[in-house]
């Protein structure tokens, strides 16, 4: 059952990782700078619960929004670039969180035991669960607390107004431009609300995980963060949820069995995803057919540009 | 004053190998407007084809350079095939993440065919090196910036002086028009992919010939160390992937010696940083930026 526990934790973070991504895809921007962001959380947030010993909940509020304000910081400067530079740009700006990271050294004594990040060691005995005599399933329903209201928020949001706003610029940049649209706000507000759920994420794993190191940081993790709401699709926010299910759930862990063949064999299978359906795998029209089906058909413009993607 | 010029001659000398990865990722960005990511670990696979040589059937250097370019090649064409030839045009993201995941792919391959982590590679020269004055060069060093001088003549030559080179950038500038030339640009974009992996594998055997030794983490090292140096220099622009590759090079050097290791990385990617938000396109690519600014809004 705990192993079944742990999967489910890593499929929650993991999903908010995607849809920290999924957001500035809306607007078509391609950024690698989430993983930045969600070491941000994670160290903020753990230091907080262990250096200050500080309750979670506002450990994880403060990483979350040290991950925003940086996220907002970024924001401007990634402007100016688009397409592949961005990528670039934010695969640089997640190195140097990364290396930062790697030479921050920052331990204390806290209760005549030394904590904090220890440079190459990485930060070790981010123990608040256990500490509190959170059992696994509290801390399951925990994360997915907010998996599901962050779900909750960006599906809603899809609904209104801004869902619209933030599509309109992913899909013509000029024509959202001359209908009035204020690209600056549009770009920062979603670049600064991935860095907020980034850094929710990056909370959230480092509590899980009990230990970060700037490893984990990389361009692998940043790569997966953009990965999933493109293999699911950006027609929908669950199309980012059955990503991460298909990929951590039936990919990861399903293959076990096969050892060393399994990354060829993850790698074959995505490709044929990618092959199969270049637009996700929840495209427009599967979210078309499902409202179809359930007699909520509601013909917005929404999905039309999706599947040109 | 001969430290500072010494560090710049190293810096030259690796920059030089930069230059040439930077090279690859150029033609195949140019052609297809799209990015490799596993352009580094399929140079990567290429050398543990050539060590694999060197260990288990004792190769002489010149045979380990023909297979780690062999290998780099037939690599570069099944990545081809899978990630470019395979998706749809205008799916640039996916072709990225496709060939994002082939590189996990093909750092597990490298794993499975040599277990271990660290193997020899075979150096160029057996006498170390030249001295000029108070300058030591080492022979490898020297090696490197002759051959990328001379892929670079090559490069321009085929690309200026024949008619492959006239096809292919025909497909650069508008890959529709060209269909209408008689061109066809599945093709030229085999070819081109074919071409970047040869200099990708030269530049393997290059840099891991001076460093004597291959890890699997190379293909990740290489994809940056050359996609730093393309963006430094310019978007799709050769004359911006030798000054980038140089530039990157130097600056490494220089941070390394002056402020220390842990500060070399830091450095190139916060130079990085700043020119793309300073000046985006690199420091030679403007023109190209608004050029292209349609054809890559997308990927």
């Amino acid at each position: 059952m705990a192993f079944y526990f742990g999967l489910l934790q890593t499929i929650g973070i993991h999903t908010l990782l995607g849809l920290s991504a999924y957001i500035l895809l809306l607007t078509g921007q391609l950024s690698l700078a989430q993983v930045g962001f969600f070491a941000i959380g994670a160290y903020v947030s753990g230091i907080l619960t262990v250096i200050f010993e500080y309750h979670i909940v506002p450990g994880l509020f403060l990483g979350a929004l040290v991950g925003g304000l940086f996220a907002f910081l970024v924001g401007f400067p990634a402007l100016r670039v688009k397409g592949l530079m961005l990528v670039v740009a934010t695969i640089a700006f997640s190195e140097i969180v990364r290396l930062f990271f790697f030479n921050l050294n920052w331990r204390v004594s806290v209760n005549g035991v030394e904590v904090g990040p220890d440079s190459t060691q990485g930060f070790r005995e981010i123990r608040f669960y256990a500490a509190n005599g959170w059992d696994t399933l509290d801390v399951v329903l925990f994360v997915w607390l907010f998996v599901v209201i962050v779900m909750a928020l960006l599906w809603w949001l899809d609904r209104v107004r801004v869902g619209a706003t933030l599509r309109a610029v992913g899909a013509d940049e000029l024509a959202a431009q001359s209908s009035g649209v204020n690209i600056v706000a549009v770009k920062v507000s979603a670049m600064t609300g991935g860095g907020i759920i980034a850094g929710l994420a990056g909370g959230l794993y480092a509590h899980s995980a009990t230990y970060v190191d700037h490893l984990t940081f990389s361009v692998l993790l940043a790569t997966f963060a953009v990965a999933y709401p493109i293999l699911g699709g950006l027609s929908s926010v669950f199309g980012t949820l059955i990503a991460v299910i298909f990929v951590q759930g039936v990919l990861i862990e399903g293959m076990r069995f096969l050892g060393d063949w399994r990354n060829i064999l993850f790698g074959l299978l995505i490709i044929i995803a990618m092959n199969v359906r270049p637009a996700g795998l929840i495209d427009g029209k599967v979210v078309l057919r499902i409202r179809e089906a359930l007699g909520t058909g509601k013909k917005s413009g929404g999905e039309g540009h999706a599947e040109t993607r | 004053m001969i430290d500072f010029i010494q560090t710049t001659l190293d810096g030259l000398s690796i920059g030089s190998a930069y230059a040439l990865i930077a090279l690859g990722f150029t033609l195949v960005f140019g052609v297809m407007r799209r990015i490799n990511l596993s352009y580094g670990p399929s140079i990567m696979l290429g050398a543990f084809a050539g060590t694999w040589a060197f260990v288990t059937l004792e190769a002489q250097p010149w045979l380990v350079a023909v297979v780690t370019i062999a290998g780099t090649v037939a690599v570069g064409m099944y990545v081809e095939r899978l990630c470019f030839w395979a998706i749809r045009k205008d799916a640039a993201i996916a072709s990225m993440v496709s060939s994002f995941v082939i590189w996990m792919q093909l750092e597990e391959v490298a794993t499975i065919l040599l277990p271990g982590r660290t193997y020899p590679y075979p150096e160029l020269f057996k006498f170390g090196g030249i001295d000029i004055g108070p300058y030591f060069l080492r022979m490898e060093h020297v090696t490197t910036l002759a051959v990328a001088m001379f892929m670079l003549v090559v490069l321009r030559l085929l690309l200026y002086r024949t008619r492959f080179g006239l096809a292919l950038r025909a497909v650069s500038e508008s890959s529709e028009a060209a269909v209408y030339m008689g061109i066809s640009p599945v093709r030229i974009t085999f070819w081109a992919f074919v071409f970047a992996s040869f200099i990708g594998g030269v530049a393997g055997y290059l840099l891991l010939a001076a460093d004597q030794q291959v890890t699997p983490y190379f293909g990740l090292w290489a994809t940056f160390k050359g996609l730093i140096a393309m963006m430094l220099g310019g978007l799709g622009s050769i004359p911006g992937a030798i000054v980038g590759g140089l530039l990157l090079g130097v600056i490494e050097a220089h941070t390394q010696w002056y402020l220390g290791n842990a500060v070399k990385d830091l450095t190139a990617y916060l130079v990085l940083f700043l020119v793309l938000v300073l000046r985006p396109g690199g420091l030679l690519g403007q023109g190209i930026v608004e050029r292209h600014a349609q054809a890559f809004r997308r990927i």
